[in-house]
């Protein structure tokens, strides 16, 4: 006899709830947002790797306003209360919603003890935001309109391989296909020419997409769904339309959108979208491991380096889920729940390991505990503030360990850090990964 | 809701405009529950209510400032310093005021005299790293390393790593607290130095007021500094390894070691708890119950079901596993010495070494005190209390079958006996009892086992921890004083007559036994017709929870 029949089954009435991991209705998180248990798990780095009383938060958000109702405890209670009428949509609403990156260091920081989904229950607060009319944010709409207008979300009307120069030189028909980004195209155009001197120096042929446009980070990120699938479709055809096997992004951003949320947007698994989603430093640190990319040139300097938050905590491939909630929580069919493990942490830290003359530190917060940068998910564009916030203390981290230079990979957080390090007048260099690569290379 | 406007304008000069506020979104981001500690329990339901504004001061000064500030407005406030002690931590009355300190985390360390000094915004394991790299270690409180280490010792404080000096009381060392009227007391050395050395001081020791065995959780004022003891460790830092979920601390491998044996029998767990603490060797020795060895296997909810499922009443009656630590304080020898003395004993009691993982995932850093909510998604303690060896092994049993009876909506345990270890050297023994249950079941069986405990308890003359402020004080006062309850109630009075300082503790249990209608069979004890509550908070509860 099992311990249920023993102990009288017929007793237990718990009730059978259906819900989807869909983000386009918040009733789906009700068991989540019901059961945060106020631990903080999303807030503290895991304790585990708690490095003393400095350099121990997680949350940008929660960094910046000090209340519980910034961190994902808090908004959970809050989502809570939006599903039974009992908050009223206010601008102060608004920024505890948005003044977030969706960083999903509170996602992986609950499930390293639970099974509770915070980071979808943030993005569907936004879609309901949305639905409901109050969000997104006017500065997001103005985005919004830009990349419907221009394809770019600066409303740029330059041409967007301006960033090429006569040393870069894409195949007409390559395996992998490079898909630039807005922020590469028009803003870090270093980074593009880095990532192509890299390539091309190990001989991985790449090609470029034609008429490329915005990936639609920030739509969908600001809970635009509507927007946010369009593109994903335009986009997914074009890769299909190229023939390429493998969509590389430069950008952590555009490889979560292209990776995991156009699959979410589709309602189908990752290994369905037809071609693989890899990020440079996957395509780098292969051809390193097949010595095909060869890093010769010393590069002396003592660096760290960020571990962007889309190329770790977030990217866990994605999988559609429907399903059933029944005794004592349990669900039916079983869930491999994303727990932030397919992190590109080995691959960036091989990379620059293999850099002659580099000295590397690691920082106190680093993989998965990383502090986000503050510049992602359309969070900087609407609070300036927060994002410079979180990246002031990410660069007190990088002056702790005595490192002149931070590296990482994502063209955000190179701005971000780049431009809050010039506000605060600070003597650091921000690199990208690629940059740093290409230093190497002859 | 909202609480008055010159108050909240007066402690807004106070804290500054960025470290108050009385939005209704904020105010709900600190509700209570619904989950975590007591989640979903007719207590929380009953008597918890969403704060009226919250603030963040930095300072005593701003700490004293507030609270005179309350005093002035009859305004009631509650302590916060986490929030994770459960509904215990949120207001219980409309219109009141979160005092959240985390903003207060100053933190220092003597690492020559084996203390640290710290305010209520600093948890665990900030402190436990900030010591380990001074050779110390401080005992972790079982509730994880999340919590704040002042709320923590203010109102609980136990930990397998209480094995060598177990009374949280003993490791309170100064500390500074600010009454509910706003004066600040020193309290230890602190009273007439700025050297907090000395937990006692001159004169009476003032920490008999901060707490007995169990704390007054917020209602008798706000401690803004403690210094706690630390214990002399090994020198090499554990390393931290792994990626989420799977992340643990390396330990020093001849210096500290968890091991795992199984033993013949339950007698043969229960005397090598005593024969260690005789022999005065290891760092811990604890029998956990034995579905935590499910949690810490499964990697979800589902799979914890899928290994739990298969026990059965009699698998579970005859595993018998005790887990001991060994540090080899003073050297590798040293802790050679002292395996050898654990094996002996092990061997004599017919015990087997079984293969452990060289690493620490819980006790000392961590807090995977989280994943209680794993199974079931509902959790509280109903006892945890240090006694005699003799009483502590004997609470299983009684624990158990009480249990029975509700279960459910509690989880079916397969009867497991809960939780004893060793404090003190072996001086002393501790019982903890845990129940889970689904917070989506009717749960009223829940909050009566709770207070039927308390009960049992009484009846076998048992000395339960959670007396005063976590049971109806009406019933564990008169049993265990007789006059205990009186003599709260009478510290109340002098020290917080307006009843301010986190309304109505000591007496929210009680009133939730007489204000929710499926706790009025099991309260037959004799209650007065009206609570010594002032007139102010007379109104105050008519107004939250309607008239009695
Ligand atoms: C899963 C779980 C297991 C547990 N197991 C154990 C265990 O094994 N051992 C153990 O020791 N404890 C245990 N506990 C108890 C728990 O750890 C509390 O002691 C701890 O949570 C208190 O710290 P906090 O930061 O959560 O406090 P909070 O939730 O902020 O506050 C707890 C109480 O103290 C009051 N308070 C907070 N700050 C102050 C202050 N500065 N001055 C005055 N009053 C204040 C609050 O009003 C509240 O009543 C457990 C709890 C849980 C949830
Ligand atoms: S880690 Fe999860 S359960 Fe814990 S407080 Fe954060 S959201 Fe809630
Ligand atoms: S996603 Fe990042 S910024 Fe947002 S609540 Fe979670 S940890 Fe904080």
């Amino acid at each position: 006899m099992s311990v249920i029949d023993k102990n009288h089954t017929d007793r237990y009435d718990t009730p059978e709830e259906p819900f989807a991991l869909d983000i386009n209705d918040l009733g789906n998180f009700r068991y989540d947002m019901q059961h945060c248990i106020k631990c903080k798990g999303c807030y503290w780095v895991d304790h585990t790797y708690m490095p003393g009383v400095h350099h121990s938060v997680r949350c940008p958000s929660n960094l910046w306003k000090e209340f519980d109702s910034y961190c994902a405890a808090g908004k959970m209670r809050i989502g809570l209360g939006m599903l039974d009428g009992k908050v009223e949509w206010s601008d102060h609403l608004l920024e505890i919603i948005y003044a977030c990156t969706l960083c999903g260091a509170c996602d992986v920081g609950c499930k390293r003890n639970l099974d509770l989904e915070v980071d979808l229950t943030l993005e569907a607060m936004r879609v309901r935001a949305v639905k409901e009319g109050a969000g997104p944010l006017p500065v997001h709409k103005d985005i919004i309109k830009k990349i419907e207008k221009t394809g770019n979300c600066y409303g740029a009307s330059a041409d967007r391989n301006g960033w090429m120069d006569a040393d870069v030189n894409p195949a007409e028909k390559a395996d992998i296909i490079y898909f630039v980004g807005c922020s590469s195209s028009y803003v870090n155009q270093s980074v593009p020419k880095a990532i192509t001197k890299v390539l091309q120096s190990a001989d991985v042929p790449y090609m470029l997409m034609k008429d490329e446009t915005c990936c639609g980070n920030i739509p969908f990120s600001v809970g635009d769904l509507d927007t946010a699938k369009k593109i994903a479709e335009a986009n997914i055809a074009k890769v299909k339309e190229s023939g390429a096997r493998v969509l590389m992004t430069g950008c952590a951003e555009c490889y979560r959108m292209w990776k995991v949320d156009y699959p979410k947007l589709l309602g189908i698994r990752t290994d369905e979208l037809g071609f693989e989603v890899k990020h440079f430093i996957e395509v780098a640190d292969e051809a390193l491991a097949e010595g095909k990319l060869k890093l010769t040139e010393p590069v002396n300097r003592r660096i760290t380096y960020h571990d962007s938050c889309n190329v770790s905590k977030t990217c866990d491939p994605w999988e559609p889920y429907e399903g059933k909630r029944g005794w004592m929580g349990c669900i039916e069919p079983r869930l491999d729940r994303r727990r932030g493990k397919s992190g590109l942490y080995d691959q960036s830290r091989e990379l620059i390991n293999a850099v002659p003359g580099i000295d590397f530190a690691e920082m106190p917060r680093k993989k998965e505990n990383a502090l986000c940068c503050g510049g992602g998910r359309g969070a900087k564009q609407a609070f300036p503030e927060m994002a410079e916030n979180a990246a002031r203390d990410r660069i007190e981290e990088v002056k702790f360990v005595g490192a002149g230079t931070v590296v990482s990979a994502c063209p955000w957080c190179l701005s971000n850090f780049s431009e809050t390090a010039a506000r605060d007048g600070e003597k650091i260099d921000v690199l990208d990964i690629a940059e740093l690569l290409a230093m190497a290379v002859k | 809701m909202s609480i008055n406007k010159y108050a909240y304008e007066a402690i807004k000069a106070v804290v500054g405009e960025a470290n108050i506020t009385d939005d209704p979104a904020d105010c709900m981001g600190y509700r209570s529950g619904p989950g975590g500690y007591e989640s979903g329990t007719g207590y929380e339901r009953v008597m918890t209510r969403l704060p009226g504004a919250i603030c963040m001061p930095r300072t005593t000064k701003d700490v004293q400032e507030i609270v005179k500030i309350c005093a002035r407005y009859d305004l009631a406030f509650v302590p916060y310093s986490t929030g994770f002690y459960g509904p215990r931590s949120h207001p219980h009355l409309d219109d009141e005021l979160i005092i959240d300190m985390k903003r207060m985390r100053d933190f220092e360390i003597d690492a020559e005299h084996f203390f640290i000094t710290v305010q209520p915004g600093v948890v665990y394991s900030q402190i436990q790293q900030e010591c380990f790299e001074h050779g110390a270690y401080v005992v972790v409180g079982g509730g994880g390393a999340q919590t704040s280490a002042v709320a923590n010792l203010l109102n609980d404080g136990w930990s397998p790593l209480s094995f060598r000096v177990g009374l949280p009381q003993r490791r309170i060392l100064g500390l500074e607290m600010v009454m509910p009227d706003g004066e600040i007391v020193k309290f230890g050395s602190l009273a007439d130095s700025d050297d907090p050395f000395w937990g006692e001081g001159i004169g009476p020791d003032l920490r008999g007021i901060l707490r007995g065995y169990t704390g007054l959780l917020g209602c008798l004022g706000i401690c803004t500094k403690m210094a706690i003891k630390t214990l002399p460790f090994q020198p090499v830092v554990p390393e931290m390894q792994g990626v989420s979920p799977d992340t643990s601390l390396k330990l020093p491998e001849k210096r500290v070691k968890w091991i795992n044996f199984t033993m013949p029998s339950l007698k043969s767990i229960e005397d090598a708890h005593i024969m260690l603490g005789n022999a005065e060797v290891g760092g811990a020795i604890t029998k956990v119950p034995t579905f935590w060895r499910a949690i810490a296997k499964a990697s979800c909810k589902e799979e914890f079901w899928d290994l739990w499922l298969k026990e059965t009443e009699e698998s579970v009656a005859n595993f018998f596993l005790v887990r001991v630590m060994i540090i080899g304080f003073t050297s590798e020898e040293q802790f050679d010495y002292d395996y050898n003395v654990l094996t002996d004993i092990i061997t004599e009691l017919g015990g087997k070494e079984r293969r452990t993982k060289p690493s620490d995932e819980s006790w000392f850093k961590n807090a995977d005190s989280a994943g209680m909510w794993l199974m079931t998604g509902s959790y509280v303690s109903v006892d945890y209390v240090m006694d005699s060896f003799d009483q502590a092994f004997k609470q299983g049993p009684n624990y158990r079958d009480l249990k029975d009876k509700y279960t459910p909506p509690l989880m079916p345990d397969c009867k497991d006996l809960g939780w004893f270890q060793s404090c003190e050297m072996g001086h002393l023994g501790y019982y903890e009892y845990l129940i889970y249950w689904d917070q989506r079941e009717d749960t009223n069986g829940m909050d009566q086992f709770y207070v039927d405990s308390a009960k049992m308890n009484v009846r076998n003359g048992a000395y339960p921890a959670l007396l005063s402020s976590h049971q109806p004080l009406y019933l564990t006062g008169p049993a265990y004083g007789p006059n205990y309850h009186n003599w709260i109630l009478g510290l109340k009075k002098i020290f917080d007559p307006k009843w301010l300082s986190h309304p109505p503790l000591p007496l929210a249990h009680d009133e939730f036994c007489r204000r929710a209608a499926w706790m009025h069979d099991i309260a037959d004890w004799p209650v007065p017709d009206e609570f010594p509550y002032p007139d102010s908070l007379k109104k105050k509860m008519a107004a939250a929870h309607g008239d009695i």
